[in-house]
């Protein structure tokens, strides 16, 4: 019986029945809610910078409250993980998945506080003259939200390749971080009255930036999920 | 084929000296074969763990240890078990001595219809033991862990002990001749957890001392117990073969071949 993953008719012998309907279905759901997870925090990321760049002091606040439905989202994920290791036993890949599940949600509900900061800082920066906001900021909530769904859908599709890509694709937000940090210092040297509105910016890409590196975990999750090995690959 | 020394270590499964080098074995009942070409090495002082479907031929290998097949009129074998370099199917070996040195625990507590002691105290005897028999008695069931929960109703039936007890009784009676190896074939499967557990430590602390081959179905069991892990199933041809084998840790976190994942995942049977 094939597994979907490419091996039809391999033979032991006798006996091919699907052994595990009950586990491989818990499995697939707590796969399904790491995803929702993801989901999540990606719209928590596209509306604390929309509220930033908008300078929308509602918006924020929803950023801010909706947070705890991450919160309680992967903390439902980890019990439902704890209670398969505990109550089914999983072995080799099985249980590999189920770590990787594990520290991915944790990376996600990580990424969702940043989110929070970010609307926390976008509810300051209204509150300082009207200047505008740098441009790398956008720039880096797209490519941050880019990231993330290639994050999800290797693990979706479980692939090394896919999830190797992602964490090459994080020194550009590094380096956009790097230019928000010097436009920042250029600013605060030009316009010391504006210090403040340059440190806000400059924490929030710095938030961006830490998101990035969220998102390279999980990409490392998935490489650990497929080949056992744990790799740094955001050195 | 010729017997020669292996040139490499299998990789991951430390140096210690090699008890058995098998050597394309392959064991037949009549015509039909029960195994097929299995090569693999057991090292000193390591648990190593035979893991694989009904009828893979688990317990066959098992028995080819320590020539129990030779009991069976039918079977026969082709290819070598080397034990400590010598080849326990050439003429000259007697298959007394070898299960002497390569003693066996069974699926089923089997105790003699004797008391404690003289179950214990059967193996010396037919061996000629002329030392202190006592002493052997007392340190072969201490060292099978159940010197305290004995040694006030020695005299008392072996049968009379909870199953528990008997396989340890079992165990102590398999010490007592001094082997090398302890086979255990299917050691728990009668007993509690309880049991089970006890019998998995007892195995942790007799590897010191002994090397061990066990035959389990009991995947956790193998899991938790075992240093090394051989996995065995069979092909159309319902012939064992050696899938993969490594250490436990490596089987039961990454197995190399997709038919030990699938085994031990359960994903099919």
């Amino acid at each position: 019986m094939d597994r979907g993953s490419g091996q039809a008719g391999v033979s032991l012998g006798h006996g091919h029945e699907r052994l595990r309907p009950t586990f491989e279905q818990a499995l697939a759901n707590v796969k399904d809610n790491v995803l929702r997870l993801g989901a999540l925090v990606e719209r928590a990321v596209e509306r604390a910078a929309r509220a930033l760049v908008e300078r929308d002091v509602e918006l924020a606040d929803q950023v801010r409250w909706e947070d705890a439905d991450v919160n309680e989202l992967q903390r439902s994920i980890n019990q439902e993980i704890t209670s398969l290791i505990a109550r089914q036993g999983p072995v080799a890949r099985d249980v590999r998945e189920l770590l990787a599940l594990y520290h991915a949600a944790a990376e996600l509900e990580r990424m969702g506080d940043y989110a929070t900061s970010i609307a926390k800082l976008a509810q300051q920066l209204a509150a300082e003259p009207e200047e505008p906001i740098f441009r790398q900021i956008p720039e880096m909530e797209r490519l941050c939200r880019s990231q993330l769904r290639a994050a999800m859908r290797a693990l979706v599709d479980v692939s090394e390749q896919q999830a190797r890509d992602v964490c090459a694709g994080d020194d550009e937000l590094d380096a956009l971080y790097k230019s928000v940090y010097e436009a920042s210092i250029a600013l605060m040297e030009k316009s010391p009255d504006r210090a403040r509105q340059a440190t806000h910016m400059l924490f929030a890409a710095h938030h961006l930036e830490r998101l990035g590196d969220r998102v390279t975990n999980i990409g490392e999750d998935v490489v650990f999920l497929v080949t056992g090995q744990i790799e740094d690959l955001n050195p | 084929m010729t017997i020669e020394a292996r040139e490499a270590p299998l990789p991951g499964l430390g140096d210690a000296e090699i008890v058995f080098d098998v050597q394309a074995f392959s064991a037949y009942y009549g015509a039909f074969r029960a195994l097929k070409e299995i090569t693999f090495q057991i090292r000193e002082h390591q648990i190593t763990a035979i893991i694989g479907p009904s009828g893979c031929g688990k317990s066959t290998l098992l028995r080819g240890f320590n020539r129990m097949n030779d009991l069976v009129q039918s079977a026969h074998s082709e290819g070598h078990i080397l034990y400590h370099g010598v080849d326990l199917y050439a003429p000259q070996v007697d298959p007394v001595e070898v299960r002497r040195r390569i003693g066996m625990v069974f699926q089923k507590p089997n105790p003699f219809p004797k008391s404690i002691y003289d179950n214990v105290a059967f193996g010396p005897r037919v061996a000629g033991y002329k030392g202190d028999m006592d002493e052997r008695v007392e340190q072969s069931l201490r060292r099978a862990a159940i010197w305290d929960e004995v040694k006030d109703k020695l005299t008392t039936p072996g049968t009379a002990l909870s199953g528990g007890q008997q396989q340890r009784l079992c165990i102590a009676r398999a010490i007592a001749v001094e082997p090398d190896v302890i086979l255990m074939d299917e050691p728990c499967s009668a007993l509690d957890p309880v049991a089970t557990l006890r019998i998995e430590e007892l195995m942790h602390e007799l590897k010191q001392n002994y090397t061990i081959v066990i035959v389990t179905h009991n995947m956790q069991q193998a899991a938790r117990a075992s240093d090394v892990t051989a996995f065995l199933t069979m092909g159309d041809d319902r012939a064992g073969y050696l899938v993969e084998m490594d250490t436990t840790d490596k089987i039961f976190t990454r197995p190399e071949h997709r038919l030990t994942e699938d085994y031990i995942t359960g994903r099919f049977g």
